[in-house]
């Protein structure tokens, strides 16, 4: 029976908690004065605080789920547990880095602007062991379903989105080779839109395929829908990034053709899919909704919004007037907003495996759900996407006031989602329901 | 066919000792399609998979109490009529297991629903007793209970999902 190796993941927890204290952190960075998006992108502070949002918040979060997702879509287990350590560690430390790196540039401190690209090439290092971890498992087990297929393609940008941005770091921190590497600096916002499309959107919608029909009961085949999803999604980001950054070398024309297309069939991979979670929610078997896949429809409106946004600033030739509100959106309401609802379930989820799996046919065992008050998280939920709307508002009409209250409604709602997490996993309302202790569970470890 | 070669360790483990690097020590010897017949103290489930891996089947037969002799002969090469990916298998049969005497459709249920119905009815199974289930989707985090438990399991892809046959320890 030594086969048996698909058990929790030691470091997912951790990883999530490490996300949400980075994501907390990004919001209080924005609140101490930050006017984005109400102002250019490229400011150092804005920078800094991206970065802490996409690398600190979503990647942890992302990569954190997937080392528990991946096996249980392949029923093989990670390469190394251990290794998903060092991608924790190496994706912290070098995120400070970066982040005190673009503080020191910005400050006028060139010699401690070095921690820039030191910490940009801790981060490669933390993605490529985090890539091999994942992708053995996944690509061993070909033919993968869909949801593996769209994890791989997004490994692949994941693994551009970070060359390109070690390669920017370089470029600011270290001026002898500013003058080779400096050209590329236009393709930045290709690199956004390798790591915020190509690497982050398509992954979650890749999960989201496995995890939507599996609590709702809905079928998991999506048949052409899916597969078109994942082409389009690929071949556009691909054309939109490549001919994007070939573009930095050359005006030819057909390059802006290419990106256009590119462009176009993201728009409609977007809609398809935006189309086909709809006909989950519709074909589902379950005729209750649980609350995070009720509060994920909000994250589904904010993927719609934010592409609509963009294409109509592409079509009147404004994306960079909107590009810092469409990041926002994206960020905040689509692919944290749909971290914030799934970790109302997974948490809840690994803390009962962790906790009652032993105890299972052996007397009285909580239901996954008497860990949580679904009530108690409406309001914040409600309060979180609300934020991010108005926010957004108020970032186009650039006020940055108006900005920076949202984010603080932002922030209030993280924290009481927050503190429902931490209820989950403490066995509050377990304990409030049955009388169960509610003394910490222990980390997953790995038995036997 | 070559004989079997006879390791018998019933000494060593009335003695608390470590027979494993003699077992594997013998396994490496083992000429082309040759078996190995192990006389042990208990059913070495453990041992099942490990040698599973290797490639071999094994068949037990209790001689009686803290006497046992499990026979590992190497698999017979399989014609590649399935996909690789179509077994998921844990136990490499269940030859010589009884008939089910529990039957769980799971089809339906959302996770962990199946989970909790096969371990309250593996409680509920006599010594040996297996247990049947149809559930839809390989049911991962099922496995490592079922192992603390000492349990054995044998898993096949079907068309409805994933058929499942699970023994309770002796």
């Amino acid at each position: 029976m030594a086969v048996l190796s698909n058990r929790l993941s030691r470091w997912t927890l951790p990883m999530f908690t490490c996300a949400l204290v980075n994501f907390l952190a990004a919001q209080g960075l924005i609140l101490a004065g930050l006017t984005w998006p109400a102002e250019s992108i490229s400011t150092s502070g804005t920078l800094a605080a991206v970065h802490l949002l996409v690398i600190g918040w979503l990647l942890l979060l992302v990569l954190g789920a997937l080392f528990q997702f991946v096996p249980v879509i392949t029923s093989r287990p990670l390469v190394s547990q251990s290794m998903a350590l060092v991608t924790l560690i190496a994706l912290e430390t070098g995120m400070v880095g970066m982040v005190g790196g673009f503080f020191s540039i910005g400050a006028g401190y060139p010699t401690l602007a070095m921690a820039l690209p030191l910490g940009g090439l801790a981060v490669c290092l933390g993605v490529l062991i985090a890539c091999w971890n994942i992708g053995v498992p996944l690509i061993r087990s070909r033919p993968l379903p869909l949801p593996g297929r769209m994890i791989l393609t997004g490994l692949a940008f994941l693994i551009l989105t970070v060359t390109l941005g070690f390669s920017f770091a370089l470029t600011l921190a270290v001026p002898v080779l500013a003058p080779y590497l400096a050209p590329l600096l236009a393709g930045v916002g290709d690199h956004a839109l390798a790591g915020l499309g190509g690497w982050f959107t398509l992954t979650a919608m890749g999960v989201s395929y496995k995890l939507l029909p599996m609590f709702m009961l809905a079928p998991e085949e999506r048949g052409i829908a899916g597969d078109s999803v994942h082409i389009l999604g690929t071949v556009g980001f691909a054309l939109a990034v490549g001919a994007g950054l070939a573009r930095v070398w050359s005006a030819a024309g057909p390059l802006r053709t290419a990106e256009l297309v590119g462009y176009a069939a993201v728009a409609i991979a977007v809609v398809l899919y935006l189309w086909d979670v709809a006909k989950i929610y519709r074909t589902r078997k379950r005729t209750v909704v649980e609350a995070h896949n009720r509060a994920a429809i909000a994250a589904f409106a904010f993927l719609g919004l934010g592409s609509a946004l963009a294409i109509g600033f592409l079509m009147t030739g404004h994306l960079s007037v909107g590009a810092p509100a469409i990041v926002f959106l994206i960020v905040f309401g689509w692919l944290g907003g749909l971290g914030l609802t799934q970790l109302y379930k997974i948490v809840p989820f690994l803390t009962w495996l962790s906790r009652y799996g032993s105890s299972l046919g052996r007397g009285h065992v909580p239901r996954v759900q008497d860990l949580v008050l679904e009530r108690r998280s409406y309001p914040w939920f409600a309060l979180y996407f609300l934020g991010v709307l108005v926010g957004a508002l108020f970032g186009l009409l650039g006020s940055p006031r108006g900005f920076r209250a949202c984010i603080a409604l932002v922030t209030l709602a993280t924290v009481g989602l927050v503190i429902e997490y931490w209820r989950a996993w403490r066995g509050h309302y377990a304990h409030l329901r049955h009388g169960e202790s509610a003394t910490p569970p222990f980390l997953p470890t790995q038995r036997g | 066919m070559p004989e079997p070669l006879t390791l018998d360790v019933r000494d060593e483990l009335r003695n608390g000792g470590e027979p494993l690097p003699r077992i594997f020590q013998a396994v490496s010897r083992l000429a082309p399609g040759q078996a190995l017949c192990l006389l042990v103290t208990f059913e070495p489930l453990p041992l099942y998979a490990v040698l599973g891996r290797k490639g071999f089947d094994h068949k037990a037969v209790r001689h009686g109490e803290g006497d046992w002799e499990v026979l590992f002969s190497p698999q017979v090469p399989q014609a590649k009529s399935a996909s690789p990916a179509a077994t998921i298998s844990k136990e490499s049969s269940t030859a010589g297991w009884p008939k089910p005497s529990t039957y769980l459709d799971n089809r339906g249920l959302e996770p962990p629903e199946p989970m909790i119905r096969i371990l309250d009815a593996l409680e509920h199974l006599g010594p040996g007793e297996v247990l049947e289930a149809l559930n839809e989707r390989d049911p991962v985090f099922l496995y490592p209970e079922l192992q603390a438990r000492g349990a054995a399991i044998h898993t096949e892809k079907v068309n409805e999902g994933v058929r499942l046959m699970i023994r309770r320890a002796g």
